[in-house]
């Protein structure tokens, strides 16, 4: 595939910046709420393009939910080890979608 | 101002008029169409000014007409047995809008607007959570009514007159809840470990089935309406159904509809024992604190599990819309509150195994 500069994350990052910059601003008060929407999108993608999913961790989660399912995690010590790895799974994806409400540790 | 389109076409509003008139036993009766009100992502709420002339309802209504969008979740009610519901409320005292006019399920009424609906008195308010619970001080009237009216919901028990379209949960509350969550998660409940867990943890922990009672199911801050710091009405009934009471009070009380200040735990307008004390005075019930912590871990599935048909609305092609689909990615937020809670009940006893 020839390699077109900027690509999506490039794009997507300076739409987003002109339009927090130069549209947002003049938006009337009642789209408002739809060009707020519309930042929120724009930098989830940003960031998700952004990201480097781990490919091997993602491999093992089908096989991890059916041993949850399985009872696999019911004894207590074992559920609180599979709560650290839920933490890890929800921060990295908060990071993606929402990465306000993530909280330092 | 720029005109609102009307949703009610030239046929539509004088056949409305003399469905109303006829179920009125009016002479005459004019609607007037005042244009959508901001509702949830289910349903359509229009603005409507009935104006009736002879018969028990004469003079002038300000209501809502409510009715269903394109597609719904697969836990809504139909509109008219929302309206249903409404009524048995209503009956029951609690500050539901008093509905007027239901269509009849399943009959011609349906072709009338082309789907069921039912009519409403307008209540007087704000519902929008961020303004609800804008305050100094806690509010701690409001969230004691707030248990009260619950408690007054929670005495329409199964058996009541135009209910029995609702299915009765099997074998208990918490093992029907966590199966119809698994359902509709769809694939997400195998390939998102979180889920997988939260919904094992639903099962393992599961309250034996006990007292089922109407409840409300979407009863939260952003549902009821606020006028000078009165709660005028309880709306969005579309999720009710039969379950244990204490469904509702975890549901109440979940992080997710706080709305800034999580701090006040009920609904983000004071303490949970403000809540709980307006509750049991009303319900004439205790309120069980081992299955409201259970609720709330269910409190957080069922909203992933609706945040996950949001998303599926947009992403299917049937709904494009950039609300639907933003509603999809909450699923890490919610399951961070879901985390959090299960992490505070860590090495408590709920219903005799350590959670």
């Amino acid at each position: 595939m020839i390699n077109d500069e900027p690509d999506a994350r490039g794009l997507v990052s300076i739409a987003l910046q002109t339009f927090r910059d130069s549209v947002l601003p003049t938006v009337p008060a009642e789209r408002r709420f739809e060009a707020l929407m519309i930042v929120n999108a724009l930098g989830i993608a940003e960031r998700e393009l952004a990201a480097k999913p781990d490919a091997a961790l993602e491999a093992r989660i089908p096989q991890l939910c059916s041993d949850i399912d399985a009872g696999a995690y019911d004894a207590p010590e074992r559920q609180a080890d599979l709560r650290r790895v839920l933490w890890e799974l929800t921060r990295a994806r908060l990071a993606i979608s929402n990465p306000r409400l993530l909280n330092p540790v | 101002m720029t005109a609102e389109p009307r949703l009610l076409d030239e046929t539509q509003l004088p056949r409305l008029e003399a469905w109303i008139a006829a179920k009125a036993g009016a002479d005459r009766v004019s609607v007037v169409d005042e244009g959508p009100l901001s509702g949830g992502a289910i349903s359509l709420n229009l603005a409507v000014t009935l104006e009736i002339e002879g018969g028990a309802l004469a003079g002038r209504h300000e209501a809502v007409l409510r009715t269903g969008s394109a597609t719904g979740v697969s836990a809504s009610l139909g509109k008219a047995q929302e309206g249903m519901v409404l009524r048995a409320a209503f009956a029951a005292g609690a500050l539901a809008p008093e509905p007027l006019f239901i269509s009849d399920a399943g009959g011609a009424d349906d072709a009338l607007l082309g789907a069921p609906f039912y009519i409403m008195r307008r209540a007087r308010g704000v519902a929008a959570g961020r303004k609800v619970v804008k305050a100094d001080q806690p509010q701690r009237e409001l969230a004691r009514e707030m248990g009260r009216q619950l408690g007054l919901i929670h005495s329409i028990k199964p058996g009541t007159a135009g209910l029995d379209f609702l299915p009765m949960p099997e074998p208990s509350p918490g093992l029907q809840c966590e199966r119809d969550y698994r359902t509709w998660m769809g694939r997400f409940a195998g390939t998102d470990p979180v889920l997988a867990y939260g919904l094992r943890w639903l099962t393992l922990h599961a309250p034996p089935a006990g007292e089922v009672v109407l409840c409300h199911r979407d009863y939260r801050t952003g549902n009821y309406m606020v006028d000078q710091g009165r709660l005028t009405a309880i709306i969005d009934w579309e999720f009710a159904g039969w379950s244990d009471p204490m469904e509702d009070l975890g549901w109440f009380c979940a992080a997710s509809w706080r709305f800034g200040q999580a701090g006040r735990e009920a609904g983000g307008l004071s303490d949970r024992a403000d809540f709980y004390a307006g509750y049991e005075e009303a319900a004439g019930r205790r309120v069980d604190q081992e299955a409201v912590a259970y609720w709330e871990t269910a409190a957080y599935l069922r909203w992933a599990a609706v945040a996950i048909q949001q998303g599926m609305r947009h992403t299917s092609g049937t709904e494009p819309s950039i609300e639907l689909a933003l509603t999809g990615r909450m699923l890490p937020e919610i399951e961070q509150d879901l985390l959090r809670h299960l992490d505070s009940l860590a090495g408590h006893t709920l219903f005799g195994r350590t959670a």
